[in-house]
């Protein structure tokens, strides 16, 4: 392969606030083509908040948040980012879309405006199926699956346009631990054999690191931006591992206190 | 059919069975967009619009010549976008923008009414509907506006489906959603005041959240639903139009109570078949082929 270290995503002095309320404090981060991106923090931390920032529905940011090199405001390549957002079980349940119909529509920004699905794409949506296991449910309706099922289809409607980039924002939410194991084992599958860059948001910190390749550590602030290796070292680990509050002291480690 | 031979008739018919397949479309959207209202927020604007019409002809005589409902689309169609930037502008209440437009309009073709003095017979016949006063002009209008707004709605079919099941990731996915909206509110308003003529500004909304509401009850997937609304939609026209013809009531009257009976069958039906299908509550598992 040529450059297996392009970068993707570029984030520079990123600040954002709601109304008055400063969530994002001076993020700068970089993802590379292959990373395999955990990206933790206590609640109301600010993750969801940086996903949607990263997928432009938030506009009125401070600093640079690059994609392929391209400014978000300006960037409209979307199919090559697939998202699973964290709401989106929260769908209304009497929608009469069947797990097909729901699926298609991960092609339909692709096709663009006055174009229709052909074979291909028609293939394309069993394969993403598949990939998720839940080809044979494609006739079922939406509403009437449980929210695993649901979460799962949710996937394969971001897997469907065969982006470079998938960002979950905690998809195991719900999900049992078996379940959620073969589901860190499916990422990481895809995450090599096919290279696809992935961007995980999760609480299950444990589970996690024996999956991704970096990790982010967010509270506001960006705390911790590195290897799995570099996070396992640091005192952090083991702060995430017994509870989830961040904490204040992240130099320490160089000090070899820990 | 004898009466087909008065060409009244015929093109009530033809106007009664061209809105009941747009007007039963447009639900479809309205109903899954958790929008009902619209239809009628658009619907008294349109009677905002005829009574502005009627007032002003009081003055210009030759708009005398124009049909009052042209004015009153174009009254629908600038307050469709007027609910649209309203609905952007203030996302957290959202569903606010409707009911504050609809009560302003209202106010103030009450004020063009009362400008115009007063309600006179030919509001009154706005206000009702009536299928039997139809004439060819308005069966040409009407099949044009049809004809365009279901092409749209197959143009765009994609696009609005998949706004209407989730606008963020649609926006997400490169959807314009803006322009999608609003090119929906359009078609919207031109339908529904182009369904005041034969279903009245109170019952517009009947034929477009009705037959699209029992709809919803039994279809399972997204296209079928328009089937099952279009043929809801033109049993209830239909009924209309021969209630109206054959014991003269209410055109715009009997497809309301038809629609209405329609979905009651439906809920009840679905009552009794009791057993609602069992959610397959069975997980489907993670196989580990991904593990190999
Ligand atoms: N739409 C909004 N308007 C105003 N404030 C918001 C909004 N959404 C989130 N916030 C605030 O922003 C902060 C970060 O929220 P965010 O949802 O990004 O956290 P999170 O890290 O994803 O949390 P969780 O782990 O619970 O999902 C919170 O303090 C929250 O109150
Ligand atoms: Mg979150």
């Amino acid at each position: 392969m040529e450059d297996s270290t392009k970068t993707l995503l570029e984030v520079n002095h990123l600040s954002f606030r709601y109304e008055s309320e400063l969530v994002l404090d001076d993020i700068n981060m970089n993802i590379n083509q292959g990373d395999f991106v955990g990206l933790v923090g206590p609640n109301g931390s600010g993750k969801s908040t940086l996903v949607r920032v990263l997928l432009g529905l938030h506009k009125h940011y401070q600093g640079e948040v690059r994609w392929f090199g391209t400014p978000v405001r300006q960037f409209h390549q979307w199919p090559k980012i697939g998202y699973v957002s964290q709401k989106a079980n929260r769908f209304n349940a009497g929608f009469p879309v069947t797990v097909y119909e729901v699926v298609a529509m991960g092609l339909y920004g692709k096709k663009g405006l006055l174009r229709f699905l052909n074979r291909k794409d028609k293939q394309r949506i069993h394969e993403a199926l598949e990939q998720v296991d839940m080809l044979g449910y494609k006739k079922k309706n939406m509403g009437r699956l449980s929210g695993g099922q649901q979460q799962r289809v949710f996937i394969a409607r971001a897997l469907v346009s065969d982006p470079e980039v998938l960002i979950l924002d905690e998809p195991t939410v719900g999900v049992d631990a078996a379940s959620a194991q073969a589901f860190y084992e499916r990422l990481s599958h895809w995450n090599r054999e096919k290279g696809i860059t992935l961007i995980l948001v999760t609480h299950d910190v444990g589970a996690m690191t024996k999956y991704v390749t970096k990790v982010a550590c967010l509270n506001q602030q960006l705390h911790f931006h590195g290897t799995t290796r570099e996070f396992e070292e640091s005192d952090l680990a083991g702060a995430y591992g017994h509870d989830v509050h961040i904490i204040h002291h992240e130099h320490d480690h160089h000090a070899g206190g820990a | 059919m004898i009466f087909l031979e008065f060409d009244f008739l015929r093109y009530a018919l033809i106007i009664g069975l061209m809105i009941g397949v747009v007007a039963p479309v447009a639900g479809v959207f309205v109903v899954v967009r958790k929008t009902p209202m619209i239809a009628d927020a658009m619907s008294h604007t349109a009677l905002t619009g005829i009574a502005f019409h009627l007032w002003l002809a009081s003055y210009l005589v030759w708009l005398s010549e124009w049909n009052p409902l042209y004015t009153g689309i174009l009254f629908t169609f600038i307050v469709s976008f007027l609910i649209e930037y309203l609905r952007r502008r203030f996302q957290a209440f959202q569903e606010l923008s409707i009911p504050v437009v609809m009560a302003s309009a209202i106010g103030l073709g009450v004020v063009f009414i009362s400008l115009a003095d007063g309600f006179n017979n030919d509001l009154f016949n706005y206000l009702f509907g009536s299928i039997l006063t139809v004439n060819a002009a308005d069966a040409v209008v009407i099949g044009i506006i049809s004809a365009v707004s279901l092409l749209l709605f197959l143009l765009f079919y994609k696009e609005l489906l998949f706004l209407a099941f989730d606008e963020e990731q649609a926006a997400v996915n490169g959807i314009p959603v803006q322009r999608v909206n609003l090119l929906f509110a359009g078609i919207t308003a031109v339908i529904v005041a182009s369904s005041i003529s034969i279903l009245g500004v109170l019952l517009v909304s009947a034929l477009i959240t009705l037959p699209a509401a029992a709809a919803l009850r039994v279809a399972s997937t997204f296209k079928s639903m328009f089937l099952y609304a279009v043929v809801f939609g033109e049993t209830a026209v239909l009924a209309g139009f021969f209630a109206s013809y054959y014991y003269d009531l209410s055109s715009g009257g009997t497809i309301a109570v038809v629609s209405f009976l329609i979905w009651t069958i439906i809920v009840l039906a679905e009552k009794v078949a009791g057993q609602r299908r069992q959610r397959p509550w069975k997980e489907a598992k993670w196989t580990d082929k991904a593990n190999q």
